[in-house]
């Protein structure tokens, strides 16, 4: 026996009958891939065309494509563990793709990398390396998957990953074998054997299991869309949404066969956390059995037989899965799309939905309360009305403008901005920005609350905007934009975080659990501003779930305004996960997680206290002397 | 069965109101415009019976150009066809005028039913179904909630005072004033505003039909608010007895 410093073997002279033996065998692979890839990819290229895609910037894809692809950054960010031996294997297969071409070559008596060149050496010593991480990698996940048995990979054992994952295992161990045997030995001929039966048996197989992914996830990854939860325009007088095969899109094609089943999604999901019907992966899941069973180009509904209503309803567009999933599925265009098609086609019977909708089409917010209220409200908290000199318009939204721990809110946040000596106004009527409706999928009922706000605002001459509520911050910048130019926004975060240096610090011990609203960090990127805010009078603790990761309120995706939920409240889940932290108080920067909140802390034995970032930082700010009429102002 | 619904555009709920210069009207660019309340459970009726029993639904209504918006939010909802009746000066009408307008807009299509809601959000008359009623010499009943078709005609829910209800019967043809809150109102969708766009609206201009009215309106006017302040002059004793002497004549509290 050779020691590990001697060079692969290669077996020598195949005779003619061996070589013949070996290309019918690649043949018949081949076409066993083909019979089952080919008609994957014309549904897909057969779906319909992306109305809005475009490739450029090719520089963010290039980027995403190097980071998620070829760094695998995302899958070890998430799951650092499997991720790492998810990588290796990946890492493997890249620098095994040479060797496994000149092997195939050696078949046909032309191998291209000698193992005796200094070449070949190198590279086959490397390869060996990453033969070697492959195989403890693959072998983990083997460990993983069928005696940890995480519960995201659901209850069914899929024996055939077991058996692909034993190839792969075998492929690396007959690599690895060859170099302690020489070129003239039998054994080198058998390992060689083995090794092309492997790969052989292997590539077959990818399309037929969620090893798929190998072949199509580095395209979804590259095609994804710009932005996160990217809603796309519907176009044409027969566009609703979502609605039959014939609505789903190359990317949502794509997408629906590049799943590989890991789980992630449902693992950070709060309705599938919360007993739900819904599970984000068997969405994706029943797009594509909907492909497999109807194709692109049928009239059969897609809320039918292989996805629910009800479920696509309980999603609260928190974006945690969209967020996760490392093969690039973009779950809420597709969650939001299925919506669409139920709200625009009118399929949608819903008491609370119906009623959210009639309110909003003769009404002007979303919580049904007469427009005099938010008047009073204006009046009795002396808020300057916008005049077209101030520099802010100050957005109330439905919360600030009529629920009371919206209005507790704004005055707070009114009473930094003039502590600030910052000039600022607010609109004198305001409608409901369309939020809910635009992800309960409401088409037509967005499209003229945006256009009338839009209209107002520009009638006003607003040019800045500053709001307290997450879900105002990101319709009107992102959403709005489908149908005119929305003026600049900002949370009232990040307004209070860059002039944090004026504004008064104290620190204490008082520990405050900061939770990341979802509009806020996934969809904004926020994290750090309102933690700075925090800290200028208290001690930030974290949940053990917290920024990217933060776990729902209950409240978005309309779910607010959609009554009780079915099983456990995502609310309550939360609220005992920030309770545990043993924080004295919760820190929000949403007034729908403060709604939620407020009602699900009620629950606990000894409540904290409940405080949005203004009102922290305001209880900081000097006492002011009460004005003529007994309201308080800085 | 063959429906109309009759539906009036109003200012929206909580609209601010300024009243014109002509003292008669209010500033009409400061608000926004809804469909009425109780005309929306009136079309929602109407699109249930048609569900349940098959026929057309055929929803008209008065006033000028910006009603049409108002319209084909009915015909998204599913009315089939509409008429505008085109006309400058409804408000102006009293209740007669604006019923003749309706009356003699529809009488050419025969009608089986005719609903309408109760009163108008902004006007407040209340009598227009049922003078229409008068004036195309069907019976009629108001205060409706629910309504089902029998094979002699109709049967039909009335809400009364004090959470009383009364059921009547009635033949058809004939006409109804609906009450808000009968049924859950269907919102609109982006596919029945396209398919709306299809229907026909047929425009009739309200001096090609008979709608003259009775009364003419004066004026209107803002609720005058009712709160003065009065500083009562005078050393304590005296003003006490000035204040004794106002709230038992003036205020008559005492
Ligand atoms: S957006 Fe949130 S609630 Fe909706 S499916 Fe994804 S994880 Fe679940
Ligand atoms: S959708 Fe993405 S995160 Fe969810 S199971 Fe599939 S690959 Fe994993």
């Amino acid at each position: 026996m050779t020691s590990l410093s001697a060079t692969l073997a290669e077996p020598q002279s195949f005779s003619l009958v061996e070589k013949l033996l070996f290309l019918l065998l690649v043949a018949a692979s081949g076409v066993l891939f083909w019979r089952r890839f080919g008609p994957i990819l014309r549904k897909i290229l057969h779906s319909r065309k992306d109305p809005d895609f475009h490739l450029s910037p090719i520089g963010r894809r290039v980027w995403d494509f190097f980071w998620e692809v070829i760094c695998q950054a995302k899958v070890i960010q998430q799951r650092p563990l499997p991720g790492l031996a998810h990588a290796f294997v990946f890492w493997g297969f890249c620098a095994f793709a040479l060797v496994t071409l000149n092997h195939a070559a050696v078949g046909l008596g032309i191998g291209f990398l000698d193992p005796a060149s200094w070449i070949g050496r190198t590279y086959f010593y490397l390869a060996d390396a990453f033969a070697i991480a492959c195989a403890v990698g693959i072998f983990g996940l083997f460990v993983r998957r069928f005696l940890v048995r995480p519960r995201w990979l659901g209850s069914k054992v899929s024996w055939e990953s077991g058996f692909i994952a034993g190839l792969i295992f075998v492929l690396m161990v007959t690599y690895l074998g060859a170099f302690f045997t020489t070129d003239a030995a039998p054994t080198a001929r058998i390992l060689w054997w083995i090794h092309t039966l492997t790969l052989l048996i292997f590539l077959p197989l990818i399309p037929h299991t969620k090893h798929l992914h190998l072949v199509l996830s580095p395209a979804t990854i590259f095609l994804s869309r710009d932005g996160f939860s990217q809603i796309p325009p519907l176009v044409g007088d027969e566009d609703f949404g979502l609605v039959t095969g014939k609505d789903l899109t190359q990317l949502v094609s794509l997408q629906a066969y590049s799943c590989v089943e890991c789980g992630r999604c449902s693992e950070h999901c709060p309705a599938t956390n919360t007993g739900k019907l819904l599970n984000p992966k068997e969405i994706i899941l029943g797009v594509r059995a909907y492909l497999n069973e109807f194709g692109p180009a049928s009239d059969e509904q897609l809320l039918g037989k292989h996805n629910s209503q009800e479920a696509v309803f309980q999603c609260t567009t928190c974006g945690a899965c969209e967020f996760q999933c490392p093969v690039g599925i973009e779950h809420l265009p597709i969650m939001i799309g299925l919506r669409r098609g139920a709200v625009n086609t009118g399929a949608w019977e819903n008491d609370y939905g119906g009623k959210l909708f009639n309110q909003l089409e003769r009404g002007s917010n979303a919580l049904g309360i007469s427009a005099l209220e938010r008047d009073k409200f204006i009046q009795k908290t002396e808020l300057p009305i916008f005049d077209g000199t101030q520099e802010y318009c100050l957005w109330l939204g439905c919360m600030g403008g009529y629920d009371p721990k919206g209005r507790e809110i704004i005055a707070s946040f009114a009473r930094v901005m003039n502590y600030l000596g910052t000039s600022y106004g607010v609109l004198k009527k305001e409608k409901c920005t369309g939020d809910p409706v635009r992800r309960l999928g409401n088409d037509l009922l967005f499209q003229q609350l945006a256009e009338e706000n839009l209209k107002a605002l520009a009638q006003n001459k607003v040019k800045k905007i500053v709001s307290i509520c997450p879900h105002c911050v990101r319709t009107i910048q992102e959403d709005w934009k489908a149908y005119g130019t929305p003026p600049e926004i900002e949370h009232h975060s990040e307004f209070m975080a860059r002039f944090a240096g004026r504004l008064p610090k104290q620190k204490s011990d008082e520990k405050v659990v900061f939770h990341d609203p979802c509009y806020l960090g996934r969809y904004r990127n926020v994290y750090d501003e309102p933690r700075e805010l925090v800290q200028l009078s208290a001690t930030l603790v974290e949940a053990p779930r917290h920024r990217e990761r933060s776990f729902c309120c209950g409240a978005g995706g309309g779910l607010a305004f959609l009554g009780e939920e079915t099983g456990e409240r995502v609310s309550h889940v939360r609220a005992q996960e920030l309770v545990a932290t043993g924080a004295s108080t919760v820190g929000t920067a949403c007034p729908f997680c403060n709604t939620m909140f407020r009602d699900a802390l009620a629950a606990s034995e000894k409540p904290p206290q409940l405080l949005d970032i203004a009102q922290l930082v305001a209880r900081g700010l000097p006492p002011v002397a009460p004005t003529s009429n007994g309201v308080s102002k800085a | 069965m063959k429906i109309i619904v009759a539906i009036k555009q109003v200012p929206e709920r909580d609209a601010h109101i300024r009243i014109d210069s002509s003292g008669k009207w209010i500033e009409e660019s400061d608000v926004q415009y809804a469909m009425n309340e109780s005309d929306a459970y009136a079309l929602e009726e109407a699109l249930q019976l048609r569900e349940k029993h098959s026929g057309e639904v055929i929803v008209v209504s008065a006033g000028p150009e910006r009603v049409g918006t108002t319209i084909r939010e009915a015909l998204a909802k599913g009315a089939d066809r509409a008429i505008h009746i085109d006309c400058n000066d409804l408000n102006q009408r009293d209740a007669l005028g604006v019923a003749r307008l309706i009356a003699d807009a529809i009488r050419p299509d025969n009608a089986d039913l005719i609903l309408t809601g109760l009163q108008s959000d902004d006007l407040g008359y209340g009598q227009t179904g049922v003078i229409l009623a008068e004036l195309l010499g069907v019976p009629h009943a108001t205060l409706i909630l629910h309504v089902e078709k029998t094979d002699a005609g109709l049967k039909v829910k009335r809400e009364l005072e004090a959470g009383f209800f009364q059921e009547i019967e009635l033949p058809l043809p004939a006409a109804l004033t609906i009450q808000s809150g009968g049924n859950k109102l269907r919102y609109a969708t982006l596919m029945g505003i396209k398919k709306a766009k299809t229907k026909e609206m047929r425009v009739v201009t309200a001096a090609a039909l008979d709608g003259a009215p009775v009364a003419v309106l004066d004026g209107i006017a803002h609720p005058k608010k009712q709160r003065s302040t009065q500083i009562i002059p005078g050393d304590a004793k005296q003003a006490a007895a000035t204040l004794v002497e106002k709230l038992k004549f003036e205020a008559r509290i005492l």
